[in-house]
């Protein structure tokens, strides 16, 4: 109250009232500058006020937390009485300045603030903070031009001719009140000396409320924001930035001031019966005015904001860990390093990350990956080449592709959701067409937005036209995008990850065919995704309960039911931090690279098991990369030969899930050496496996009973069958395990209906053992026990199906896959 | 009917006196709220009070009290102001405290700036429209009674004039008009058939405003006051698009007016001196004739804008007693209610019943719960077969109109969705949103005809248009353009897409129409199927919509094992039957079959029925022969 009270008095009188803690202040601060030192002992301030000699300068820029640290109560002073004492701090400045240098006494100086501690948001901005020191940041959403600034007037009195110095200017033409000389009365007619002027250069901006401060469903509040002396031209329409200095009101006071002054212009009271104006005229001359008050920051200091977590910025070039973790408050630096530190990280991030889709756990992992990209290298010859990763997701309609994307969107800072249908890189335009047959509306190609940093979600990626997947293309692997308009060419970064999905060709996808064959996207495209996904709407029992359970779980109760281990904002945060690691490979990890490289090409060019597409450097790359991500998920500095395992496994399940060909046991029992344990879902694709059959009915006809090769479909469902079977068992008793013999009784028993006669029955339990053998020594889903006390152990290469009747446990790492 | 009221004429008169009373202890502030508050709660209080909505605001008295049922369309900065101040009386010679709350000028004298007893307060301003796309019948047969009726002056036909016209009237004669009008107001209960005949006069009513200052209505073709609502409590509460009735004093000063135009014209003279640029000032202080000042006492937030029924914020049920016939009625035949409703619209759909079924579901649609970015609830239907350019479609939708409280009729031609500002985008000189057509309130109807559009060519708004609808109809949000990003508002907004093949935006669910009747003259048929529709059957089927859409639903648990097992045992007949999308849609259409019956819980037999209305559409839907590229 007292403030504002003061400040009207400076406003409209411009009366210097002297004030004894202001002067005190002004004191303290000189004292300040003069005194402050540095860690090394020199005055900090000394080479600052030194430049301000060249004429440009005018305003010395304070770090404020060195005003705490030298007199905690100068700066709580200045923080609440700021509006008050601002302009003897300056008058400090012009001081020090002045014993420090040779400068022109007229000239007039500013102090800025920097590094103000606490930062409030616009909405925060209350009649309480009138007058106080404050930090504020927001978004520049409005500039006006520069323009001088009238700060202290000289005028001649027009009766006595005497000048009258230095009259404060406060946001409004002042005249002196009354003229100084003492014989002369004069109280209006004066005249500026504009030659003897002081002006400042003075921008008004406007700033808007950043989108993560804003409470949702609410307009983003804006304040006007005045800029004066060094302080102009810093901020940039678009830029978010700090701003230091206090919110002031305006007083209105031009309606008192003119009242009666000027004539009636406006063409609202014109035209008007006489007796109405006057009645207007009337009400003004007593003085009616408005009850409200203009309202404006008035800054000091500009400063670009710092990325504020939650905020927009994931990425920013020049940032380190270091000033990342500065950036936080102890809370949030805490739950960080308790992230960091979590075993299960890499599983609680999939899970919190998309809670409310069910299974698809690759993908979770793939996009997850994506979001904390590999590291962005320059060759020595310049070539840039780039850390994001892409990732494309391909499957039948309705399995929730769209929301894998728009929960991305939502949850990734400048992410751009877009649908390739309605999207083209390089017209803004498209067409309507009709179906004649059908008459349906069909649009073809629109606009897409490529956002810069950041991930561009394309929906019904295959719908896209040709020649901007061709734009894509480009983005894709040289991060940026060109436009061609007008005879014009223009280069735009677009350094961005991409997150696709595209429906198969015939609208379901076919296993009888490769993944070329099923997605209408060209070669090359195809190899700029460093991960494929294929979701397929499968037939399962399990999976359709869980799909039935989630789906009328969230038909049924209107209770929030997302479980996540961490928040949005705490892996948001935690993103951010570890996106700095820039992780370096080990020699170790590099051997262990080109190890598993080499395997691929291998069995690439070994003609029989083909994978889906030619594995070629692009794939190196790709491991390479989700190698780095996956180092910078756990925080660390270099890649590691675990990191490139599971970027490995990650790869090679991307590329071939669900082309995993039919299961044969025959085959395997032979040659488990060569496949590695992979080898289960690692083939080629159906055609390739094909020929690989053919080639083995050749080598032993005898061998190749058809009961002994099963489709994976199968397999996985008698898998899944077992397993289930062997859960519940241990559930109900957690001592007993199941014994081999019991558990292929059980499945036979279950079979009976199916089994007609005695061979069957023999074919049934030669399989049954097959599949117990290969989940036990391949998938490892099951685990044998075997019971050295009792028996005697057996052998290595042993085969223990014969030998003995070991318990079996379902492996308690083994998570039923949908 | 209630004689003279000072809170409701008078209300700054009260506030003033609970102020002299309080001694400048700053509880007063509440004791005004409570006042009016409890005043209001007074058994039909609130229907004393004018409507802005319905009494041109030429009748209203300045600082009186009035309600406005409107929607939030714009949130301007906060405003400091002096909520207590001192002043110099020129008569007296002697000084006062005043107090600034719920005004926007000075009383005369000379203000004392320097006084030690100024209070600076805040208060936040919102720019209110009328609910966009309000139906007619929605504000004719609203319970406002006190329409004021001022026995001399009021000839229909000046209802006519422009604004243009009525803001030159009203500044000085006005006052004088006023003494006249508070003796001859509340007169209250105008004759319904007085009513009747007004509603189509309204209609046919010159919608552009011929004034250069644009209201900024989401809707093409709107009218009605808008208004700067003042708010100084919780303002935090409100957000953007919400339904309001809102009961505040009027302020319409003239004063107003040449201030802001005498600091209009002083900015140009002098920019560094005005804070506002000349657009700003033009949008943030029009005068006050044309945007009238309302500074809140009291608001309610509507869950709907039916005003056949009480609004559900209300405790009490404070409806006139004919609302509460209504609602008994209703809630006892629903059944008949419904079956006449099935009826009517399979008249109007033709004769198809299948189509009217899925029509009423639609129509009772309504985003009940939000996971994630997954809206749940809605319902978009896709009437397709519906004939091209014939009026069938535009029938149709006064039908629907006829039915909902507001809804809006989006012709999808190709000049409207390269022409049309759909999102509404932030201007930045003018400070303010400026508004799309797809700003609209909660549970509007949006009635988008795809039989208009023909082949050609999308410009990049149209392109843009076409994504908005997209993202409207797939999440029931809208991506305000905000220049420098985009923000998003969630939405909740029954869309309605008739079109001649299936649509190319996204839909629930697509409902083929298979017209059993074929009417020769199909303009007089659809017509005269309207007609035969009297006023108080309508009004049934009007509460029976409202009711069934704000109806809970549960499934037990039991149920949910049966759906689960019944969805696994469809599956293993055969998979590409029954996709996860297709549970979707089954649990949406049971849930909302359900509500239609007045159930609001799932049943065994509920369950068996929608999946039997589904097979029934499947069948009736013709087969994508290929992928055109509209899928979802």
């Amino acid at each position: 109250m007292d403030r504002l009270h003061w400040k009207f008095e400076a406003a409209l009188a411009g009366v210097q009232v002297r004030d004894e803690l202001s002067e005190k202040c002004q004191k303290l601060f000189l004292e300040f500058l003069e005194e402050f030192q540095d860690k090394t002992g020199d005055a900090l301030y000394l080479s600052d006020a030194q430049e301000l000699i060249r004429p440009e300068r005018n305003t010395l820029t304070v770090s404020f937390s060195n005003i705490e640290h030298y007199n905690q109560q100068l700066a709580t002073t200045i923080q609440e009485e700021y509006y008050r004492v601002y302009q003897y701090l300056c008058r400090a400045v012009r001081h020090f300045a002045r014993d420090h240098g040779n400068i022109p006494p007229s000239k007039e100086f500013y102090v800025a603030f920097s590094d103000f501690p606490s930062r409030q948001k616009i909405r925060e901005l209350s009649t309480v903070r009138i007058g106080s020191l404050v930090r504020i940041s927001g978004q520049v959403v409005r500039t006006h031009p520069v323009h001088p600034e009238l700060v202290s007037g000289t005028f001649l009195c027009l009766d006595c001719q005497s000048v009258i110095k230095d009259v404060e200017q406060q946001f409004k033409y002042t005249q002196p009140t009354i003229c100084k000389n003492p014989v002369c009365a004069n109280r209006r007619r004066f005249m500026l000396d504009t030659n003897k002027c002081r002006f400042v250069d003075f921008q008004k901006v406007r700033i808007q409320e950043t989108q993560a401060e804003l409470p949702r469903g609410s307009i983003p509040r804006s304040v006007e924001v005045i800029l004066r002396a060094e302080a102009v031209e810093t901020a940039q329409a678009g830029d978010r930035c700090d701003f230091t200095g206090t919110l002031i009101v305006v007083p209105d006071v031009s309606a008192m001031a003119l009242a009666g002054t000027r004539a009636e212009t406006s063409s609202r009271v014109t035209g008007k019966e006489g007796f109405e104006a006057d009645g207007i005229q009337g009400l003004k001359a007593l003085g009616v005015r408005e009850l409200s008050y203009r309202l404006a920051f008035l800054a000091n200091h500009v400063a670009p904001t710092n990325p504020r977590f939650g905020g927009k910025e994931l990425r920013q070039e020049d940032q380190t860990a270091e000033s990342v973790k500065n950036q936080m408050t102890v809370q949030e630096w805490e739950k960080v390093f308790e992230m960091s530190q979590d075993k299960n990280l890499y599983h609680n991030l999939c899970t919190s990350l998309f809670p409310t889709i069910h299974g698809n756990d690759e993908i979770k992992r793939g996009i997850l990956l994506m979001l904390f990209g590999g590291v962005a290298k320059t060759t020595m010859e310049g070539t840039s080449l780039r850390g994001d990763i892409n990732v494309c997701i391909v499957g039948d309609p309705s399995t929730s592709k769209s929301q894998f994307l728009k929960h991305v969107e939502d949850f990734a800072p400048r992410a751009v959701y877009t649908s390739g249908k309605a999207s083209s890189a390089a017209g803004l335009t498209a067409a309507v067409v009709k179906d004649e047959e059908s008459h349906e509306f069909v649009i073809e190609a629109g606009a897409l937005m490529l956002a810069d940093n950041g991930v561009c979600c394309i929906d019904e990626f295959d719908k896209m036209d040709l020649k901007d997947q061709v734009a894509i293309h480009e983005a894709m692997e040289q991060q940026t995008i060109s436009i061609t308009k007008a005879g014009v060419k223009a280069t735009l970064n677009a350094r961005t990850s991409i997150l696709a999905a595209a429906n198969p060709i015939d609208g379901r996808y076919n296993r009888a065919k490769s993944l070329k064959q099923n997605i209408n996207m060209s070669a090359p495209i195809m190899s700029r995704f460093d991960l494929f996904f294929i979701l397929v709407d499968e037939c399962n029992e399990v999976t359709d309960y869980a799909i039935a359970r989630r789906i009328v779980d969230l038909h049924a109760r209107n209770i929030e039911s997302v479980e996540r281990v961490y928040s949005t904002e705490e892996i948001q945060r935690y993103i951010l931090f570890a996106r700095q690691f820039q992780p370096k490979i080990t020699s170790e990890a590099q051997e262990f690279v080109v190890d598993q490289y080499k395997r691929l090409r291998q069995r690439d060019g070994g003609g029989t098991t083909k994978s889906a597409w030619r594995i070629t450097v692009r794939q190196l790359e790709s491991m390479l990369r989700l190698s780095e991500a996956m180092a910078r998920l756990y925080c660390s500095d270099e890649v590691q030969p675990k990191h490139v395992k599971e970027a490995f496994r990650l790869l090679n399940k991307s590329i071939i899930r669900v082309d995993s060909p039919d299961i044969n046991f025959d085959q395997e029992q032979d040659d488990n050496k060569t496949e590695g344990q992979n080898g289960a879902e690692v083939n080629g694709h159906p055609g390739e496996a094909m020929d690989a059959d053919e080639v083995e009915k050749q080598e032993k006809p005898a061998a190749a009973k058809p009961a002994l090769r099963m489709s994976f479909a199968e397999y996985k469902r008698v898998s899944n069958l077992l397993v289930l079977h062997m859960q519940k068992m241990e559930q109900l008793d957690e001592e007993s395990s199941l014994k081999k013999s019991e558990l292929i009784n059980w499945y036979l028993k279950e079979m009976e209906s199916e089994i007609d006669s005695e061979a069957e029955l023999i074919a049934k339990k030669n399989l049954i053992e097959k599949v117990l053998y290969r989940l036990i020594h391949y998938d490892h889903i099951i685990i044998e026990l075997t019971k050295t006390g009792l028996k005697k152990i057996s052998e290595d290469g042993d085969e223990p199906v014969v030998e003995e009747d070991p318990f079996l446990v379902v492996n308690p790492n083994y998570i039923l896959e949908d | 009917m209630p004689t003279v009221h000072d809170w409701i004429n008078n209300p700054l008169g009260i506030v003033d006196g609970l102020f002299a009373q309080s001694n400048s202890c700053p509880d007063w502030e509440k004791k005004v709220v409570e006042y009016f508050k409890e005043k209001l709660k007074l058994n039909d209080a609130h229907t004393w009070v004018p409507s802005l909505n319905d009494v041109p605001l030429h009748y209203l008295k300045p600082n009186s009290l009035v309600k406005f049922r409107c929607m939030v369309q714009d949130m301007f900065d906060p405003e400091f102001f002096m909520g207590v101040y001192e002043m110099n009386d020129p008569t007296s010679n002697s000084k006062q405290v005043k107090c600034g709350k719920y005004k926007d000028i000075t009383e005369g004298g000379q203000v004392d700036f320097n006084s030690r007893s100024t209070v600076t307060s805040e208060r936040q301003t919102f720019y209110c429209v009328p609910i966009p796309g309000e139906s007619q019948w929605n504000s004719f047969a609203g319970t406002s009674q006190a329409r004021v009726v001022p026995s001399t002056s009021y000839v229909p036909n000046r209802h006519k004039r422009s604004y243009e016209e009525d803001d030159e009237m009203d500044t000085q004669p006005q006052q004088m008009k006023d003494g006249a009008q508070s003796s001859a107001e509340s007169h209250g209960n105008i004759e319904p058939k007085r009513q009747e005949t007004e509603a189509p006069s309204h209609d046919s009513f010159p919608s552009h405003c011929t004034s250069s200052l644009d209201l900024n209505f989401p809707l093409p073709g709107e009218k009605g006051p808008a208004c700067l609502v003042k708010v100084y409590e919780d303002w935090d509460s409100f957000k953007l698009n919400d339904m309001l009735e809102v009961f505040g004093i009027l302020s319409v000063d003239p004063a107003l007016s040449v201030i802001a135009d005498e600091r209009e014209a002083s900015s140009l003279l002098d920019p560094t001196e005005g804070m506002e640029t000349v657009e700003e000032q033009r949008v943030h202080s029009p005068p006050a004739s044309l945007v009238p000042r309302l500074h809140m006492l009291y608001a309610q937030p509507l869950v709907h804008n039916n005003p056949l029924l009480p609004s559900s914020c209300v405790k009490k049920p404070v409806a006139t007693r004919t609302c509460t016939i209504h609602l008994s009625s209703v809630l006892g035949e629903l059944a008949s209610i419904r079956a006449e409703l099935l009826t009517y619209l399979t008249h109007v759909l033709l004769g198809d019943s299948l189509a009217a079924e899925y029509l009423i579901l639609h129509l009772i649609s309504n985003v009940y719960s939000r996971r994630d970015v997954l809206p749940l609830g809605k319902f978009t239907l896709n009437l397709s077969g519906c004939p091209h350019s014939s009026p069938f479609t535009e029938h149709l939708y006064k039908v629907i109109q006829q039915l909902v409280p507001s809804s809006y009729r989006l012709c999808m031609s190709l000049h409207n969705m390269n022409n049309q500002r759909m999102v509404p985008r932030k201007d930045y000189t003018a400070n303010r949103l400026v508004s799309g057509t797809l700003q609209l309130a909660n549970n509007t109807s949006l009635f988008l005809d795809e039989t208009q559009l023909e082949q050609g060519q999308l410009d990049a708004t149209g392109v843009r248009n076409i994504t908005a609808l997209g993202n409207l109809i797939s999440w029931q949000k809208v991506d305000y353009d905000f220049n420098y990003h985009q923000m998003e508002f969630s939405c909740n907004i029954n869309v309605l897409i008739t079109s001649e093949g299936r649509s190319l935006l996204p839909s629930d669910c697509q409902v083929h129409l298979w017209p059993t009747l074929n009417p020769p003259n199909l303009e007089e048929y659809l017509s005269a199927v309207q007609v035969a529709q009297v006023p108080s059957q309508l009004n049934k089927y009007r509460i029976y919509l409202s009711v069934a859409r704000a109806l809970n639903y549960t499934i037990s648990d039991e149920i949910t094992k049966a759906v689960e097992e019944d969805f696994v045992e469809m599956r293993k007949d055969d998979p590409q039957s029954m996709s996860a999308e297709d549970l979707h849609r089954l649990l949406d259409v049971a849930r909302l079959l359900s509500l239609s019956h007045g159930q609001n819980t799932l049943s065994r037999d509920g369950w068996m029925k929608a999946k039997q209305l589904e097979a029934l559409r499947i069948s009736q839907t013709p087969q994508q022969k290929c992928v055109n590229g509209n899928e979802p």
